[in-house]
């Protein structure tokens, strides 16, 4: 089966022309170049790849299909311990006091830490950019809580069932305060940290906008002013956060732990804990996606860490997805105001964009808002632009990156060039093409002196144009408005940084080391991570396809610390353009040493000798043939055979720097249809144009562009993390927050518009340019279907009731109780008659004037608008009170019906208990204050502890 | 999210199970196919002492033709009811309405029972029971009773079922054959409880409606039965009704409400919508017949 096969003549030229067949077919999802791994690896086959732009199959999937992935919960370790936290109920206050002495008792319980149990490591949250945080964030809370969810003890115990039965034990006392939830909020409000001057987390740019951009904009024929309101976003990764932390003796510490980096986190770990990088070792092998979110442990990792350095066990803590949803970092919520001068022709003359970003209490990347303005306008030909950008401090769980950290400009910029169009009278093609930079203009500099030399949204833009009937749309959509369906086209386009290197101390370029081994099989370890990112399967595709050896024996390990070198992994889509580089650096290196080796051996020069399908052979000397094995095993075994001062063995490694930024580009068109009877929007049709220089796998550019595409269509659409007033999170369950399914995302069409990037290899990152242009292009379809009822206000998600609102010019989403309803009397008096805010029976009395000679009643009686601020969202309830003298009697009445209760008022305190059956049995002990036309106070509701009371008069 | 303790028991017959929930005085939840149940476990927002385990009692199973209806065993998968030849032959309409009770996966485990027991404001199943007239079949240890669907909710989650009571059956009374039957429903994505949704069926006789059984669902606390509508219908010839008048009255029967994903006000616009939509589609087929 090894017999030397000689690659020459015509049967290398047919393989060649097979190979270019292949890849012409590469849109074609089944073509017929992927290999199969079911069938035994056919060397001819094989021979005729140049693996480098081909859609082979993932090595990752089966171990991953087949449910052999290793996660970090399917990592058990002797002795272990599990973890559960005992997390804030409320958004801001004060920690009175802890009692854990329930919860020590409970059978299995080993340890209850709180923050004065860690105070004794000095921990430092740095940021992913190192830089330590303004305001002072402990693994625990320290004596105060700032949001719904913060960690407050940590409980060890045999098994996370008996850590939550003892969590669910620990009494806290709060003095609570009034929390900041919003950003508009926290414009006004005073700080919510200690020892700062206002919320504030970071600022660029002027508050006042410079007066000769002031008189540029004012001179503008045409001014537009768009705004963005972007929703919060989870990132909700497949598999949620999670760390298993041993210690192997004094300051060794292994951490599997779910992540975007297995050296970004022991570097993160080493400088926050100050520990000897040495000693901490970092395993990931398999992750389920980070999105952002796992660039770095937070609060609760690390306090895992520090509980695991006190207690000496290997302790465990998997976040479940009720924690995720609330505890874990978040994305998003900005809110944006563009401002836009054009010309009468629809030429640019100016722009100033004023952007706020809802940071939290403890964000992950407070200084992150830098970037939003760099790229607004950086593909257009813009003369200039002025900006303003906030993040503020608010009582919400913190700020972390999302998959497209340049989404929200690209989004306020595509759909504010659609309004403009609209308002201008120009097509939305036209704006684009007599504004954007083409490779024609480069090299050029943009306004905010950004130096373009490649990037080309222009021509992915043209490309798309050539794949859909623009006009062909426009007379479908014209006939389908005369039978009142209203189809839209959404056009955008984008230009992104990717694989940055080299300007911010953790974004470095990559490190890859690769061998052939004495069997002649190569392995490659490399500091790429894959959360999905198939970086296993493109790496072996460079090496094999530069070293001339199959595909199936190259091996390439990565996801952990101790291998490789330093890299942040998956941060900017940097993988492929960077590790990419390094991979086809080093695998030269490689060639060549195997080459001079070869070259001595079968006596002739390096420059004669050709590898290809592992075997190595003399041009025109078929019979000088070898394997890769025989050359491989003198190599190492043996030293005489060698030439002189040739290293033994056949290893080498290059890391990779590669230039500062490298572009992608990519125009996309949407056709969406919504529905006028309900608002509901259906997706008909998506076709992506993209620049990704060279596509190492475009069966992997379409996934990561589909995954992209997909959340896209999630933020436009559907999810939406939201907070009462009182700082509660009402999307605790993914039956409030709302995924996408398969159902809501079309089968993309791709057009690989693709030009090599100056790289080494020509790549262009891939990872998150769906993310970034999917909103726009969405936005802009819905925009463009509803045009003939008026402009679409951009606040995501655009959900039916909003996009209802649109077509029928009435605000349906408004929270007003339902005009009074005449359910039918006749019939059955026993069904069960609603008892809502909008049919309870009017009091009996006036309130307030019928006993005006009361004071006390003067202030309590009547009909009151009750929040209930429970675990699972904020209830309405209303309430009715009357009292006499000390006496308190009335009834509540919510969807689940009426109840009446007495109790006490003394002075303007009521107190009163109600019992429930649903969820469980249990009595509701109401404490509440009157002040005014306002009330506050708590709800003790037994095991699920105390919610926020809080209301007005009705 | 792991639950609390608690004991586990899986009776054999009805009576044990009825005795274990007297004994239990309230801190039992029966666990039928568990797809809320459990959920609501690890939670931790139910924390019952024991939990029934139904599906080793036999005669809780199965779907069978009886006098004058059809009654379905409470633990039957919403599986078996998709593919019941019973159902798809005399009641298609509630095979339609289980198609829409959350995914392919989640109805392998979730039963008939279960889901008009728990009696979710938004859910099909309910609805479908009070448009069609069910009757719900309650035992205890104290003997057994017979409550009509729209007597059985009292608001979101919460029905007439006392401590020791279980649903030991559904019976549906029988339709005639060509019945006309409604469906429809609005969910953010396919599976999610709806933002607003209509069930029922129309008996004609000689072209007049002799019967009309409408219900509403995720328009109020409980399933909305659509009487004014109902009465409205009953009498007239299909050709003759206007579905626009009709669809206001049944709205009119609705106690919508806001709630994170949309509003009242949406719920009773596009309400009046599907019903009149649904409406004109039922008469379509009719003439199409």
């Amino acid at each position: 089966m090894n017999a030397p096969t000689q690659i020459s003549g015509p049967k290398a030229t047919e393989n060649i022309q097979e190979t270019q067949l292949a890849i012409k077919s590469e849109s074609q999802l089944e073509s017929k170049s992927e290999n199969k791994p079911s069938e035994k690896p056919s060397h001819d086959a094989i021979t005729s790849g140049r693996y480098i732009g081909q859609r082979v199959r993932r090595k990752e999937d089966p171990r991953l299909l087949t449910g052999r992935g290793q996660f970090v919960d399917d990592i058990s370790l002797p002795g272990q311990l599990q973890v559960a936290f005992a997390r804030s109920p409320i958004a801001r206050g004060d920690i009175v006091a802890i009692n854990m002495d329930i919860a020590l008792d409970v059978p299995g319980v080993h340890a209850i830490y709180t923050q004065q149990d860690l105070a004794c490591y000095n921990v430092d949250m740095i940021s992913f950019f190192l830089v330590s945080p303004e305001v002072e964030i402990t693994p625990l809370a320290n004596g105060r809580v700032a949001y719904v969810g913060e960690p407050v003890a940590l409980v060890i115990a045999d098994s996370r069932a008996i850590a939550e039965d003892a969590a669910s034990l620990i009494e806290v006392e709060y003095a609570e305060q009034d929390p900041v939830i919003s950003i508009r909020d926290a414009h006004h409000a005073p700080p919510i940290h200690p020892g700062t001057d206002d919320n504030i987390a970071a600022q660029m740019g002027e508050e006042d906008i410079d007066e000769d951009l002031e008189a540029e904009l004012q001179r503008a024929p045409h001014l537009i002013t768009h705004t963005v309101v972007h929703q919060r976003i989870s990132q909700s990764p497949m598999e949620t956060r999670g760390v298993l932390v041993t210690f192997d003796g004094s300051e060794e510490i292994t951490l599997y732990i779910t992540c975007q980096s297995p050296h970004m986190v022991a570097r993160w770990v080493s400088i926050a804990l100050g520990l000897p990088p040495a000693a901490i070792r970092v395993i990931a092998k398999d992750v389920g996606g980070g999105f952002g979110l796992k660039n770095h442990p937070w609060k609760e990792e690390t306090a895992v860490i520090l509980a695991a350095m006190k207690l000496r066990r290997p302790l465990k803590w998997i976040e479940d997805r009720y924690e995720n949803l609330i505890g874990a970092n978040q994305a998003r919520e900005q809110e944006m105001a563009l401002q836009i001068g054009f010309d009468h022709d629809g030429t640019l003359i100016a722009s100033h964009g004023n952007y706020s970003c809802n940071n939290g209490a403890y964000p992950q990347l407070a200084e992150c808002n830098i970037a939003v303005h760099m790229f607004v306008w950086a593909a257009y030909k813009m003369p200039t632009y002025g900006f303003l950008t906030r993040g503020w401090y608010t009582n919400t769980v913190g700020y972390a990156a999302y998959r497209g950290p340049w989404a929200m400009e690209t989004l306020i910029r595509e759909t504010a060039l659609d309004v403009a169009a609209r308002r201008i009278g120009l097509d939305p093609i036209e704006i684009r093409r007599r504004n954007l930079v083409t490779l024609q203009d480069q090299p050029t500099t943009s306004c905010m002196e950004i130096p373009l030399e490649d990037v080309t949204p222009a021509e992915c833009l043209e490309k798309l144009l050539t794949a859909f009937d623009v006009a062909a749309f426009r007379q479908e959509q014209a006939a389908a408005r005369e039978q009142e369906r209203y189809l839209g086209l959404g056009l955008a386009t984008y230009i992104e940084p990717t694989g940055a290197a080299g300007a911010i101390t953790t974004m470095t370029g990559e490190l890859a080391q690769v061998r052939i081994e004495p069997t002649g099989k190569v392995t490659a370890t490399m500091s790429t991570h894959s959360q999905g990112h198939g970086t296993a399967t493109t790496m072996a595709q460079i090496f094999a396809d530069r070293l001339g050896v199959a595909y199936e024996d190259v091996t390439v390990f990565e996801g952990d610390s101790s291998r490789g070198g330093f890299s942040p992994g998956a941060a900017g889509s940097r993988q492929g353009v960077i590790a990419g580089g390094a991979a086809i650096k080093a695998a030269e290196l490689l060639a060549d040493k195997t080459k001079l080796l070869a070259s001595h051996l079968l006596d002739t020069t390096p420059d004669n000798i050709l590898i290809d399908n592992g075997m190595v052979s003399v041009a025109g000397q078929p019979d000088k043939t070898r394997s890769l094995a025989d050359i491989a095993n003198i190599a190492y075994g043996e030293p005489d055979r060698l030439p002189e001062d040739f290293e033994p063995g056949l290893e080498a490694q290059y890391r990779y720097q590669p230039p500062p930024m490298t572009f992608s580009s990519a125009a996309n068109a949407c056709v969406v249809e919504v529905d006028s009877d309900t608002g509901f929007v259906k997706i008909l049709r998506w076709i992506s144009s993209e620049d990704c220089g060279t596509p190492i796998n475009p069966a992997i550019v379409e996934g990561q562009i589909s995954g992209g595409l997909a959340q896209a269509i999630g933020m436009v659409l559907l999810e939406e993390v939201g907070f009462d007033e009182r700082g509660n999170p009402t999307t605790a369950t993914y039956k409030d927050y709302h995924l996408p399914a398969i159902s809501d995302v079309p089968d993309f069409e791709f057009v690989h518009a693709n030009t090599p990037s100056q790289s080494v290899g020509g790549m262009r990152g891939v990872g998150e340019g769906g993310a970034i242009i999917g909103a726009p292009a969405l936005v802009n379809a819905i925009a463009d279907a509803l045009s003939p009822f008026g402009e679409v206000p951009v606040e995501l998600p655009l959900t039916p009731v909003k996009l209802l609102s649109v077509i029928e010019g009435r605000d349906l989403s408004r929270k007003t109780a339902a005009p009074a309803n005449t359910p039918a009397q006749e019939g059955n008096t026993s069904v069960a008659e609603p008892v809502t805010p909008a049919t309870a029976p009017e009091p009996a009395i006036a309130p307030a004037t019928a006993t005006a000679t009361n004071t006390v009643a003067a202030v309590i009686d009547g009909d009151w608008k009750m929040i209930l601020s429970t675990p699972m969202g904020p209830q309405e309830i209303s309430g009715h009170f009357e009292t006499q003298g000390d006496l308190l009697s009335g009834y509540l009445s919510s969807p689940e019906g009426q109840m009446d209760f007495s109790g006490t008022a003394e002075g303007n305190n009521l107190k009163f208990d109600l019992k429930v059956q649903k969820p469980m049995k249990i009595t509701l002990k109401y404490n509440l204050t009157v002040d005014g036309d306002k009330l506050a106070g708590k709800c003790k509701m037994g095991i699920f502890g105390s919610a926020k009371v809080s209301g007005e008069r009705a | 999210m792991k639950p609390a303790p608690f004991d586990y028991v899986a009776p054999a017959s009805v009576e044990e199970a009825c005795a274990t929930l007297a004994e239990a005085c309230g801190g039992a939840a029966v666990l039928a196919g568990g797809q809320t149940l459990i959920p609501l476990l690890n939670l931790r927002m139910s924390q019952p002492f024991i939990l029934v385990d139904i599906n080793n009692i036999p005669e809780l199973k199965g779907i069978t033709r009886v006098d004058h209806g059809i009654r379905i065993g409470p633990a039957t998968r919403q599986c078996d009811a998709v593919d019941s030849d019973i159902l798809i032959q005399d009641l298609p309409v509630i095979v339609e309405a289980v198609r829409h009770v959350g995914h392919h996966q989640t109805r392998n485990r979730g039963t008939v029972g279960g889901s008009i027991t728990l009696g979710e404001p938004a859910a099909e199943l309910p609805a479908t029971a009070v448009a069609l007239g069910a009757t719900i079949e309650i035992r205890s240890s104290q003997g057994i009773r017979q409550v009509s669907a729209d007597e059985f909710y009292l608001g979101p989650y919460m029905n007439v079922l006392e401590h020791d009571e279980l649903v030991t059956g559904i019976t549906f009374p029988g339709w005639p054959q060509g019945h006309l039957t409604i469906f429809r429903e609005l969910a953010q994505r396919p599976g999610d409880f709806a933002l607003v949704g209509l069930v029922g069926a129309l008996a004609i006789e000689a072209g007049k409606i002799t019967h009309a059984g409408l219900a509403w669902f995720g328009m109020g606390p409980t399933p909305m039965k659509a009487r004014q509508a109902e009465q409205l219908l009953i009498g007239q010839s299909l050709q003759d009704i206007d579905p626009e008048i009709i669809a206001e009255s049944a709205v009119a029967d609705t106690a919508p409400f806001d709630d994170q994903h949309t509003s009242a006000e949406y719920r009773r616009t596009v309400g009046t919508r599907l019903f009149a939509r649904a409406l004109l589609e039922a008469i379509d087929a009719q003439e199409a017949v």
